[in-house]
């Protein structure tokens, strides 16, 4: 799912400058599963625009803001949109722009950051796992992604600063070229390592 | 004799760095410079913003040693252009007679002044020598042809100390097969470290520089051990800390290190940090 984080509340305070009636748009696939635009999260925010003076005209739960059609149906005929001066959207960067498609006029303000892809390993704690580069490689680095996992995106092989199967730009990360070695090893494919090249994008 | 026929005779080679000024000033650079002529060097090479930190361009200063007659080795790494600017540049060394250039990824920006810079890595190391011989070929990588093409002779690195080892091994040849024609290594200190790994590596036939390092005192060589994938033997790390001319065992050191070395391997990279002036000292204790 796609990883993201709430924007620091003065910040997004500062972008709502000059709008008093709000609507709020909350998306109930990734950002609610990763704890961002889940129940207590709309609260909290909710609670801090009005203690800011604003004004909260209604706030929606759309199951996924990244489905256009399902933003229409919920969105587009709405009364108190009509009236709300901007949408605050607790949602990915596709998920806002999904409701600027449909809502062409209206002003909107995203909430949260988008981070990356990752997957849960548990709440609050996401592994990095894909980059979405349009041209997967995972058959051949053992199924780890060294274009995400890899500090420099190596492709063909590590850089030379690994130290004791550690990045060398976190010593608490694993080098995913070490990682990428071991299976290599215990499956018998060095040699297919060896002759394979990665073209570039 | 060029540098890349001294490739395959039989001569003990030795290539020293230098570091490009970070301004417009070349006075420092050019006097560390001069020191290296008729000094017993065969090349010299020019770092590409080393530590991601900014620094006047490699390019430009691998012509300034080419105009003084030392034959430069152009540091190219992937870390800050992406394959239009890096194949470009490449074309531009040619043009100015740099013949020489060793591929790395560079280190990574958040080592620098810059954490927060792209890191591009457009072309990893491997694509990287690859595109840089295919370009001899006459064509680019988009597979255009040029009119007048370089002819390189393409170095990389690789790390003997870092572990585990048998992926540089792996590496090593990858990086043969994909065209270079030798390697330079991080810093050993560790004589015994570095032969473990060029006797796993010898058969291919590449010549290996080792990389050794003028240890210029104790504040210096606690820098070099924090850096990835440094070792530094037990007696060098006691030798050191407790001199009261570091900077003269330090000498020392790095010639009974080449001594060591000059008994089986191919050459040394010698790295003396703005301390050029002592590199013939070194080499003729050596
Ligand atoms: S290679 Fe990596 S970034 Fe690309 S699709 Fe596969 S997992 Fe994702
Ligand atoms: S240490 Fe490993 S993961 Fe880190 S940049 Fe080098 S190859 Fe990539």
């Amino acid at each position: 799912m796609i990883i993201t984080e709430k924007k620091q509340k003065e910040a997004l305070l500062q972008s709502l400058k000059g709008f008093d009636k709000l609507f709020l748009t909350a998306c109930g696939g990734c950002a609610a599963k990763s704890l961002t635009a889940d129940e207590k999260s709309v609260k909290e925010i909710m609670d801090f625009l009005v203690s800011n003076g604003k004004t909260i005209l209604e706030s929606a739960v759309i199951e996924s803001v990244c489905d256009m059609r399902l933003v229409k149906k919920t969105l587009s005929r709405n009364e108190n949109m009509q009236k709300a001066d901007v949408v605050v959207a607790l949602s990915c960067g596709a998920g806002v722009q999904s409701i600027e498609s449909v809502l062409k006029e209206k002003n909107i303000i995203p909430a949260l950051d988008s981070k990356y892809i990752g997957s849960t390993k548990r709440i609050g704690i996401y592994k990095k796992f894909c980059s979405v580069c349009g041209s997967c490689i995972l058959d051949q680095t053992q199924g780890i992604c060294p274009r995400t996992r890899c500090a420099k995106s190596l492709v063909n092989g590590p850089c030379g600063g690994f130290v004791n199967g550690k990045c060398e730009i976190d010593q608490n990360t694993d080098c995913a070229w070490v990682l990428i070695y071991e299976k290599l090893k215990n499956n018998g494919k060095c040699q297919d390592f060896l002759n394979q090249y990665v073209v570039p994008l | 004799m060029k540098f890349k026929d001294k490739l395959k005779s039989n001569k003990f080679l030795i290539t020293a760095e230098l570091f490009p000024p970070k301004g417009t000033d070349i006075s420092f650079f050019s006097k560390r410079a001069d020191c290296l002529l008729n000094s017993g060097v065969d090349a010299v090479n020019v770092t590409d913003n080393q530590r991601a930190s900014m620094r006047t361009s490699s390019l430009a200063m691998c012509k300034i040693l080419a105009d003084k007659g030392i034959e430069p080795i152009l540091q190219l790494t992937a870390r800050d252009r992406n394959r239009i600017a890096l194949q470009s540049d490449l074309l531009g060394a040619s043009v100015l007679g740099i013949e020489n250039v060793l591929i790395l990824s560079g280190d990574h920006p958040k080592f620098g002044d810059y954490a927060n810079a792209k890191a591009v890595y457009d072309l990893d190391t491997i694509q990287l020598i690859k595109t840089t011989k295919m370009l001899g070929s006459g064509f680019d990588l988009a597979g255009k042809k040029l009119c007048g093409s370089p002819n390189f002779c393409v170095g990389a690195v690789v790390n003997p100390t870092a572990y585990p080892n048998e992926m540089q091994v792996l590496m090593f040849e990858k990086k043969i097969k994909a065209g270079a024609e030798f390697f330079q290594t991080q810093t050993v200190f560790d004589v015994e470290i570095f032969k473990a790994f060029y006797d796993k590596v010898k058969s291919f036939g590449v010549k290996v520089l080792a990389g050794v390092m003028l240890i210029k005192s104790a504040k210096s060589l606690s820098f070099f051990q924090n850096l990835p994938g440094v070792t530094v033997p037990k007696e060098i790390q006691k030798k050191i800390a407790s001199s009261s001319v570091a900077l003269k065992d330090g000498i020392d050191i790095c010639a009974q290190t080449i001594k060591q070395l000059r008994q089986f391997a191919d050459g040394v990279h010698i790295m003396s940090i703005g301390m050029e002036e002592l590199i013939p000292e070194i080499i003729n204790k050596s």
